[in-house]
This record gives structure tokens, C-alpha cells and sequence, in this order.
């Protein structure tokens, strides 16, 4: 018996021609639609009344796009908007009026409800050549619990591609970067001494952080009785995120894990910012630092359908400020996050 | 980390620490992100010096990015698949353990989770001749059992033995012994863990224990069980994948606790290099 390694094991996979198929037969089942445009650049409006009855465009697995992701969740932006920012990222810096895409998203769910697998897929759509329906830009992500899987990346990286040869893949993972961080304090050092990176690549345009609670309970035995001391350093990260966001016009993604149980009582306050009627499905409970409350511009709530017949997952967007909820579903199949057609 | 003191890093002198402790700034990230020109005029030091040592506090604290393209070359030599040597499992897991991550088995008592613990690094040791590291902390390992496996797979004493010896036993039994045991591994490593089951308060569900911190550790689960009308054999369990990160969950594998051990096909592997 030998030892297999990684990459002898792809080259039998792909040499016999395998794919998984389970997923195959469940992708019929679910009509996945395109979504994006081939030109990148999508029209931020009413996002369920942009898609009805659209034909797919494109024969690859290319779906979601960021822009409409972020569309679907901002509703006041406007078409122009949303254009210029992403199509030009050599664009000025320093203009006050542009770029509404300082954005700051909050993932939140319980495990295994397929926040990482969105992250892979923006992280997809991102680092792909705009030949291949990418966005060409930069990606920093920032792994707190160690849970990144280059191989996942690359799986999807392939299946997205037209034609996956290592050349083409190797030029869309030189426009990632990945930093593991084991504590806040580290967290925090590393963002500022990450400034000087944000400065010298001016292409670099989404901040990836997975995930912001893992240090919830290490940094509240060490902060000891004191609530204040116990949140001080998440609290100068939010702050630092903020400043990095504002300054070098980034989208932030972010997740948070659903750590705690939700509890009954917190439905009954009248204070209850967080319980909205249509969350009755939803458990979140808020145990973040004020500050990094304050920051998020929108919380994204993802759940799985616990049921044994379907695989769907569930993602629920909410804008806080104006307090708008989406709905949409989504499968992951081997080339990641699919959405499906239907959006409520 | 944290506080300023002599000797941290280059240039960090005692007197430079009583200076700027004077001034409220004690530990690191209070320097890192204080006002540099306010400081140099409050404390008497220069601003070149103070900008030089951030720069070294920065470089020698915080995490350094890596390229993708440099990780993934890296990571294509080094990780490796270890096979289970279970069939079935195999299956569910995608060829095997991978290096890197931490793969959990939960089940309720007897549900065969130690069993499996005992395969596998049977496996990996005589089948594999790689080193195994086996933590015990529920007392469930026992040499002869361990034997009895290495006996089912070859006859030569001299092979069960180099097997036997690949495995390193610690028993711990608290978790500070634990740690000590994972702090002194450097290498890659495939991580095996085993979880007992509890209910939930409100459903009576049951559920994996440690609760959800623990939960989003292990990137790959998979529940054992009793089979329900198992039927004829005792020994029967349904292995089931409930979270994974490269294959859809929810499919089933049956073993059969009484078969771990025996390679089905032995004839063939005799003569098979290693």
C-alpha cells in the first residue's frame, strides 16, 4: 500500500474522468440560473425583477456576481454607481464622492451552513481573469481558525475555468494572499502592518476575515472581570477594519460563528434592535464588541435545510440601516456556491 | 506578547520603555498605534527611532501574508491521503485522512469509535510505515487489541513488531497533558479525533458534545451508530458523513466492526512493495 499524495490522487481523478456524481444528478434537479452579465457590470436595481426570466448566458458555472451581491443588499446605490467602482480599480484615490463600495458584510451562521463556501466562491470570482468572467482584482484573506483550504480554492478555480491548465491557474492564485492570525493582539498588529500592502497594490480590493469570533472566549479569560478590557482588542481591530475600509475603498467580508444559543427571553425586550419579525427563523445572537456592531453595514445569515431530501442552503441578507431582508438559496456542487433560480 | 520591555526587540532600551511608560504606553499595540509625532515630542525621543522601532515591533509580531500561488505549490507535495484502511470509510472520506486537517468521529457508547482509532493507526503503521501519535484519554487502548490487528494483516512477527513501535502512546487524562502532548509535534499531520453524543436541552435530539465552539474545529464529520434491524451480526454499524468539506454530506457507508482488521485482499498484497 502506498501513501497517496494530493496531487497524484487529482491526476487519477481527473484521468478517469470523475466527478462527483451525486452532485451531477442534484444540479438537474435544481435549475441554477445565471446571474451575472458578461460584461461584469450588473444593474443594482430591484435585484429579484432584474433576473425573472432571464435566459443563462454563459454554458460555465459562473454565478453570483459580487457586484449584484452587493446590489441585491444595497438598495439605495444606483446603477453608476456600482459601475465605476469595481470596472476601474486604478480609479483615484482620495475622491470624497465616489465608490459607495466601502462596504463591510457580517456572515453569521451556525457550522457548516456554507459561509466558507461563499467566501470561496468572491474569491473565485474575483482572482479569474475578466477573459474568464473574473473581476481581476486582489484578495487578502485573513485566516483566524485555520480552516482555509487552498485545494477547495483551486477545485473551483478550475471548474470555473474554460480550459484549467496550471499556467492559468498558478497567475489567478498570484492575485491571492492569505495571512494566518492565532490571537487578536496578532490580528491586530498584522492588520496595521498590512496598511503598507494596501498602499503598495492599489488592485487589492477585497479584505477577507474567517472568522472575527474565533478569539471571543480567549480574549474573555484574559480580559478577566472587566467587559471593557475583555473587548479592547476587537474593538481597535473594528476600529482599524473601518479606517482600512474607508481609506483604500475595500470591501470587507467578514464571519462570525453562531456561538451562542439563542434564548427565548431576548424576544420579549423592547430594545431588541436584533429581533425583527421575520427573524423568527433566524438565531442570532449578538455577543461582538459594540464597535465591530456599529461597523457592519449588513448581516447576512446563512442556514441550512436540515431536512434529509434537500441540500439547500439559505442565505438571508439584511441592510441594517434600512433594515431590508432578501432571501436567496443556494446549492454547492464541485465548483462551489450555485444559486438557485428562485428568490423570495 | 503585550508589554514593552527591554530587549524585546532592537533598539528597545530600558530607558526608551521608563520613557514612553511614562507617557501611558505600555505595551505593544499601544505603540504600534499611538501618534509617533505626539509621542517623540512628549517623551524627548527622535521620531526617526520611533518610526524604526514600530517598523521592527510590526515585523516581528504580526503574521506575514503568503502568495497563493507560492502556498499551492507548496501544498501540492505535502499533503498526503491516509488511507483508513476500512474500505467503507474511505469512501466516505474522499480516499482518506487528509494532512492538515482534523477530521472528527462521533457516536453514542459502543458505537465503535475506539475501534476505529485502533484500525487506523494500525493502518498508518504497518500498512503505511508512518509514525502515529495516539492520545488516549478514555483508556480504551489496549496493546493486545492492537496486536490482534497487526496479526490479521501479516504473520511476520518482525513487521507486527516495527508497527507496533511506529505508535506512540500518551495517555492523558486532562487536558493540560493533552496539550503538552500537541505541543511538541512539529511536523504534518492528519488529526483524528473521536466525540462522544448528548442530547440537546430543548428537542432531545441527540447531538455531538463540546458544544458549538468545538464544533467549527473539524473540517470533517462523521457520526457512527448501531444500526437499527442490524439484523444477524451485532457488529454492524452505519457510518455516516454529516459534515464535509469537499463532498456533499448525508450518505451512508455500513461497516462491520467484526471484519476491521483483515485485509480483504491480502493474497494480493503480500508481495506489494511499500
Amino acid at each position: 500500500m502506498v501513501m497517496v499524495y494530493y496531487s497524484e490522487r487529482m491526476r487519477i481523478k481527473i484521468s478517469q474522468g470523475k466527478r462527483c456524481s451525486r452532485t451531477k444528478s442534484r444540479r438537474i434537479q435544481m435549475q441554477s440560473l445565471q446571474l451575472s452579465s458578461p460584461s461584469g457590470t450588473v444593474d443594482s436595481a430591484d435585484f429579484s425583477q432584474q433576473h425573472c426570466g432571464t435566459v443563462p448566458t454563459r454554458e460555465t458555472h459562473l454565478n453570483l456576481d459580487i457586484q449584484s451581491l452587493c446590489g441585491a443588499l444595497i438598495y439605495t446605490r444606483s446603477s453608476a454607481q456600482t459601475a465605476t467602482s469595481f470596472s476601474s480599480p486604478s480609479g483615484p484615490r482620495g475622491q470624497a464622492s465616489q465608490s459607495p463600495h466601502r462596504d463591510i458584510l457580517e456572515f453569521h451562521g451556525p457550522e457548516g451552513t456554507g459561509k466558507t463556501e461563499m467566501l470561496y466562491h468572491l474569491t473565485a470570482r474575483c482572482i479569474l481573469p475578466k477573459s474568464e468572467g473574473g473581476l481581476e482584482v486582489e484578495v487578502l484573506f485573513i485566516d483566524t481558525d485555520y480552516h482555509f483550504d487552498m485545494l477547495r480554492l483551486v477545485t473551483v478555480l478550475e471548474h470555473r475555468l474554460s480550459q484549467s491548465c496550471e499556467e492559468v491557474v498558478k497567475r489567478c492564485l498570484g492575485r491571492f494572499f492569505l495571512v494566518y492570525c492565532s490571537s487578536s493582539i496578532q490580528l491586530l498588529l498584522t492588520l496595521y502592518s498590512l496598511e503598507a500592502m494596501f498602499c503598495g497594490h492599489p488592485s487589492l480590493r477585497l479584505l477577507i476575515v474567517d472568522s472575527l469570533s474565533a478569539f471571543y472566549w480567549i480574549d474573555r479569560v484574559n480580559g478577566g472581570e472587566s467587559v471593557n478590557l475583555q473587548e479592547s482588542t476587537l474593538k481597535k481591530c473594528s476600529q482599524f477594519l473601518e479606517k482600512l475600509v474607508k481609506e483604500y475603498r475595500l470591501v470587507l467580508f467578514a464571519t462570525t460563528q453562531s456561538i451562542m444559543r439563542k434564548t427565548s427571553h431576548l424576544r420579549e425586550g423592547p430594545s431588541s434592535a436584533f429581533t425583527h419579525p421575520s427573524d423568527a427563523g433566524v438565531d442570532y445572537r449578538p455577543y461582538l464588541c459594540k464597535a465591530w456592531q456599529q461597523v457592519v453595514k449588513h448581516r447576512i445569515f446563512f442556514s441550512k435545510d436540515d431536512s434529509k431530501t434537500s441540500n439547500q442552503f439559505s442565505l438571508v441578507s439584511r441592510h441594517l440601516k434600512s433594515n431590508n431582508l432578501k432571501k436567496h438559496f443556494f446549492i454547492i456542487g464541485e465548483s462551489g456556491v450555485e444559486f438557485c433560480s428562485y428568490v423570495s | 506578547m503585550g508589554l514593552l520591555r527591554a530587549g524585546l526587540c532592537p533598539g528597545l532600551t530600558q530607558d526608551v520603555v521608563q520613557l514612553l511608560r511614562g507617557r501611558g504606553i505600555r505595551t505593544v499595540v499601544d505603540l504600534v498605534s499611538a501618534d509617533l509625532e505626539e509621542v517623540a515630542q512628549k517623551c524627548g525621543l527622535s521620531y526617526k527611532a520611533l518610526v524604526a522601532l514600530r517598523r521592527v515591533l510590526l515585523a516581528q509580531f504580526s503574521a506575514f501574508p503568503f502568495n497563493g500561488a507560492d502556498l499551492y505549490e507548496e501544498l501540492k507535495t505535502s499533503t498526503a491521503i491516509l488511507s483508513t484502511g476500512i474500505e467503507s470509510l474511505d469512501k466516505l472520506l474522499d480516499a482518506g485522512l487528509y494532512t492538515g486537517e482534523v477530521t472528527e468521529i462521533v457516536g453514542g457508547p459502543g458505537s465503535g469509535k475506539t475501534q476505529v482509532c485502533l484500525c487506523v493507526a494500525a493502518n498508518v503503521a504497518h500498512g503505511l510505515q508512518q509514525n502515529v501519535l495516539y492520545i488516549d484519554s478514555s483508556g480504551g487502548l489496549t496493546g493486545s487489541r492492537l496486536l490482534q490487528l497487526l496479526q490479521a494483516r501479516t504473520p511476520d512477527e518482525e513487521e507486527q513488531a516495527g508497527a507496533l513501535q511506529r505508535i506512540q502512546v500518551v495517555h492523558a487524562f486532562d487536558i493540560f497533558q493533552m496539550l503538552d502532548a500537541l505541543q511538541d509535534l512539529r511536523s504534518t499531520v492528519a488529526q483524528q479525533v473521536t466525540n462522544h453524543m448528548t442530547r440537546e436541552r430543548d428537542s432531545g435530539k441527540l447531538k455531538p458534545a463540546l458544544g458549538r465552539s468545538w464544533s467549527f474545529v473539524p473540517s470533517t464529520r462523521i457520526l457512527l451508530d448501531t444500526g437499527e434491524g442490524a439484523g444477524a451480526s451485532g457488529s454492524q454499524r452505519t457510518a455516516c458523513l454529516i459534515k464535509s468539506p469537499r463532498l456533499p454530506t448525508g450518505f451512508q457507508e455500513t461497516v462491520d466492526i467484526g471484519t476491521w482488521g483483515t485485509l480483504k485482499q491480502s493474497p494480493a498484497l503480500q508481495g506489494h512493495p511499500t
